[in-house]
């Protein structure tokens, strides 16, 4: 690696931590309900809300009740996204004139937006209207977020509550979520992305002359397609530039860990990320909130070292991933050697390394950070092609991933999940010592540690089994875009992705058919609502306990002892149950390219 | 339960209005009056106010005189983004690239290789052993059949020979692709030294072409420069920059690296010096300068390597030496 792009690195890092204490305090204030600086501006707008919907803001929920408003809710957005995409051929702003989008497109679609994974099995600027961007896709970039924030919120009131049913009101904190979080810092984000060349408009794509007109030879394919006089030649004289509110819905799908662009490139795009001014707001976008969220638990349970402990033991599981993927491209692909390509970096001249599926502006440092951001968090959007990094390279995101979206992990989600391999590692830690395991106060007992298992358990089984499924069938074998080794780590890397709401992919695999359009639906609403019952149910269960208060005998949980041993939890529970498909996988592929 | 639901429709509704009412339309008003050029895509105009191309998105160029943008795997289609998705170990992509570079590769003083190239293919021997297509054939499937597929004139030259040989093909009625490996290996064996390549000839202003065995040329440049490389694995060449040969992640990328740029600053120079009958040493001066002002680094240089925009720097070479005709 370059000098240059380690300091790119730590750079950011160091912004990125900046910014964890202020967010975090606002964020711990919107949703203990206090006055928090725009309420001025945004309260009448929450109390009419409430007052439309006929939400009472201060009548609390047991998990029960949170956990069906909740499934409720998101059943309802889900439901608009499917008609919506159905129907767009009858909507306005349609400039393009899409039709409806298949069913079971359609709903692989609706389940991957309502549960934050954001998997596009379709590409956006020819398949969607800008109707269907706006009010199917970037509505439920902003509630999918909400939803998994009020369910970390939910959580952490289990946590410091005592002796009640009451977790809080799912309307409240997804309303709050929304208009005091999402919006205002969207708003924010956007702006700057528009001020950068990022598109925001309701135009039809427009059409330019080429300065130099281009004459092709037609494939057969396209020459089969003719109608009227055959010609084995084309001439190409104008090129199509794509139009669209762009700017409005890349801020959010970065904010939200949500990931699905406007278009197909995603943030390689370069109207969705034009330079590399907007490609560090769009990083620092991916991880502003769950790393904020760490401070705002420290906050909420009134200890602010259990914050920064979780956020440490996410900076050290993260920090090697990311120099990993940097180098690993930045080595460049061996098989391109021999042929006299030239992969070694040049100061101020040439990036070097592995630039098969990357941009210019990114380079190998830019793409590398970006790609270890979106699969920690479970954002999923992509600056440069995956399916194209070295093995290994690729092997990082899909590992990151396997660790269950835990090292900073989805808005809300992220934390939760960390929160029940802390259980996990409580619980251990206290039979290892002989101490009774409580975790701020509260008694781990059978109860949690089934449920903890059952959330953390449920993702390794549905990946290997999906991913054995696809491999064994031609329904799943068909769609694979690259031979060999490689060819199943695309379909690891979809089930991976799926599973834990991420949504990047190797996306070389055809994944638009029936098959992958529905059990990748199911996976999806698995690897998102599943999850969610365990850890309400948890949530419910620590919430009716007494605070024990903690003595000699009781196990710090802000300690650098504790910090390993939770990495070490997460690295055995994660990363090692997958360790033999990864073999199978990116390892073999790596060997067998040497 | 019902609650919930009437909730969650209001909800949805009021969400709705604020998310893709005011929210969109707020920025866009934004963007609109502040930021016009940046919301509409950062189109260029030339000094009619026509519309000439974005800022942002790769144009394509092929001709000599232009600097040349990265290879598109969406061949340059601003409204269908893609990236190629071909494995960094897939042969494909590899056979792709040496594919560009036959026909450009030079050793390091500046000679072609292509001669050599044509020298080493009609002697026939690969890795020891005879009949370098045959081997080609017998290593590559997929590459042989996608050659078969490639034209139709190419299917028709295989379908001919199966008529001629109908023993070879034993099996019943295949098609032209199905026997591409053995088309080869035969085609090799009776050929030594020889490529089927397409050959066009104007006859009374008529182009006609057709399919001939040919001993040189770009198909064979371009085919076997992989397996000519594996037979000289000492020669040196000149070093090709990597973003010259490979696709980015949109197909649209309008940058290329400032290598890149300064590899093609001698074809460029050469071509316009030629047409204007100027001393090419002190073109690729001038042009050089072009680039050093053109060149961008992110943050100032804090944040990665220099990169010119093609479709830019083009403009300027017209706006500067006028139209090359």
């Amino acid at each position: 690696m370059t000098l240059n792009g380690i300091e790119q690195i730590i750079l950011f890092l160091v912004v990125m931590l900046v910014f964890v204490k202020p967010l975090g305090w606002y964020m711990a204030r919107v949703y203990e309900g206090k006055s928090c600086g725009i309420s001025w501006l945004v309260k009448p707008l929450e109390n009419a809300t409430y007052r439309i919907c006929a939400i009472n803001p201060t009548k609390d929920m047991d998990w029960k009740a949170y956990l069906s408003a909740m499934l409720i809710f998101n059943l309802f957005g889900l439901l608009a996204v499917y008609v919506i995409q159905r129907m767009q051929g009858y909507l306005p702003f349609n400039p393009q004139t899409f039709s409806a989008v298949a069913p079971d497109l359609a709903f692989n679609t609706a389940v991957s937006f309502a549960s934050n994974t954001s998997w596009q099995a379709y590409s956006g600027e020819t398949t969607l209207s800008y109707f269907t961007q706006m009010t199917a896709i970037t509505v439920q970039c902003f509630l999918s977020s909400a939803t998994g924030m009020s369910l970390l919120i939910a959580f952490i009131r289990g946590l410091t509550r005592r002796e009640t049913k009451d977790l809080g009101n799912f309307w409240v904190d997804t309303v709050r979520g929304t208009l005091y979080i999402l919006l205002p810092l969207s708003f924010i984000i956007a702006v700057v992305l528009a001020s950068q060349g990022v598109i925001q408009n309701f135009k039809p794509y427009q059409k330019i002359d080429l300065i130099q007109p281009i004459h092709y030879q037609l494939s057969p394919a396209e020459q089969a397609t003719q109608v009227g006089t055959k010609s084995q030649f084309k001439t190409v004289t104008e090129q199509v530039i794509p139009m669209g509110p762009v700017a409005s819905q890349i801020a959010i799908k970065q904010l939200g860990s949500d990931g699905g662009g406007f278009f197909n490139a995603n943030s390689a795009h370069p109207f969705e990320n034009p330079n590399a001014i907007t490609n560090f707001i769009e990083m620092l976008a991916l991880l502003l909130i769950p790393a904020a969220f760490c401070y705002t638990f420290g906050v909420m349970v009134n200890d602010r070292r259990q914050g920064w402990a979780i956020l440490i033991t996410m900076l050290l599981l993260f920090i090697p991933m990311v120099f990993a993927t940097a180098i690993f491209e930045q080595q460049g692909n061996l098989a391109f050697a021999p042929l006299g390509i030239d992969q070694a970096p040049k100061h101020d001249l040439y990036p070097g390394g592995n630039m098969q599926g990357k941009e210019t502006r990114f380079g190998i440092v830019n793409s590398a950070l970006w790609t270890a951001i979106t699969t920690a968090t479970s954002n999923g959007s992509v600056n440069s092609t995956l399916d194209s990094y070295t093995p290994l390279g690729g092997l990082v995101p899909l590992w990151l991933m396997h660790l269950g979206e835990v090292v900073f992990g989805g808005v809300g989600s992220g934390l939760y999940g960390m929160l029940m391999l802390v259980i996990i590692a409580v619980f251990v830690a206290g039979l290892m010592v002989g101490r009774v395991p409580t975790y701020l106060g509260k008694k781990i007992e059978a109860y949690e540690m089934k449920m903890a298992s059952f959330a953390v358990l449920l993702m390794p089984l549905v990946v290997l089994f999906c991913t054995a499924v696809a491999s064994a069938t031609h329904l799943g074998t068909d769609a694979i875009a690259n031979p060999g080794a490689h060819g199943f780590t695309e379909i690891l890397y979809a089930f991976t992705s799926m599973m834990n709401n991420n949504g990047s992919a190797f996306a070389g695999l055809h994944a638009n058919t029936p098959f992958y359009n529905m059990l990748g639906g199911i996976v999806m609403l698995l690897g998102r609502y599943w999850i969610a019952i365990p850890v309400l149910a948890v949530a419910g269960s620590l919430a009716r306990k007494k605070i024990t208060p903690s003595n000699l005998g009781t196990l710090p949980t802000h300690t650098p002892l504790f910090i390993v041993f939770l990495i070490g939890v997460t690295i055995v529970l994660g990363a090692l149950t997958f360790f033999p498909v990864l073999a199978l996988g990116p390892i073999a592929e790596h060997l067998m390219s040497m | 339960m019902w609650q919930s639901l009437s909730k969650s429709v209001f909800l949805l509704t009021i969400l709705v209005v604020i998310i893709c009412g005011i929210y969109p339309f707020a920025l866009w008003i934004i963007g609109q009056t502040v930021f016009p050029f940046q919301s509409n895509g950062s189109l260029l105009q030339d000094a009619d106010g026509k519309v000439i191309g974005s800022q942002l998105i790769a144009q394509p160029f092929t001709k000599e005189e232009y600097f040349q943008p990265r290879p598109s795997a969406a061949s340059y289609d601003a409204s269908a983004s893609a990236s190629s998705a071909l494995a960094a170990s897939n042969y494909a992509l590899r056979d792709r690239i040496a594919r560009t570079l036959g026909p450009i590769a030079k050793y390091q003083n500046g000679k072609s290789v292509a001669p050599d190239l044509a020298k080493w293919f009609q002697q026939d021997t690969f890795q020891g052993k005879h009949h370098i297509v045959a081997q080609w054939a017998t290593l590559h499937h997929s590459l042989v059949t996608a050659w078969v597929n490639a034209d139709p004139l190419h299917a028709a030259y295989v379908d001919t020979w199966m008529k001629a040989h109908a023993a070879v093909v034993a099996h019943s009625q295949p098609k032209a692709a199905d026997v591409a490996v053995v088309f080869f290996q035969n085609l090799s064996k009776k050929n030594p030294g020889k490529f089927p390549a397409a050959v066009s000839r104007t006859v009374n202003g008529k182009t006609d072409t057709t399919i001939e065995l040919v001993g040189s040329g770009v198909d064979i440049q371009s085919i076997f420069f992989d397996m000519w490389r594996q037979d000289h694995p000492d020669v040196v060449l000149q070093d090709v920059p990597g973003d010259f040969v490979t696709t980015s992640g949109s197909g649209l990328d309008p940058h290329i690296t400032l290598q890149n740029a300064e590899f093609q600053l001698d074809r460029v120079a050469a071509k316009w010096a030629n047409n204007l009958k100027r001393n090419p040493a002190d073109l690729k001066n001038a042009i050089e300068q072009i680039l050093q002002k053109n060149a961008q680094a992110p943050f100032a240089g804090l944040a990665g390597e220099k990169f010119i925009n093609v479709l830019e720097i083009n403009l300027e070479l017209h706006k500067r030496y006028g139209a090359l005709s």
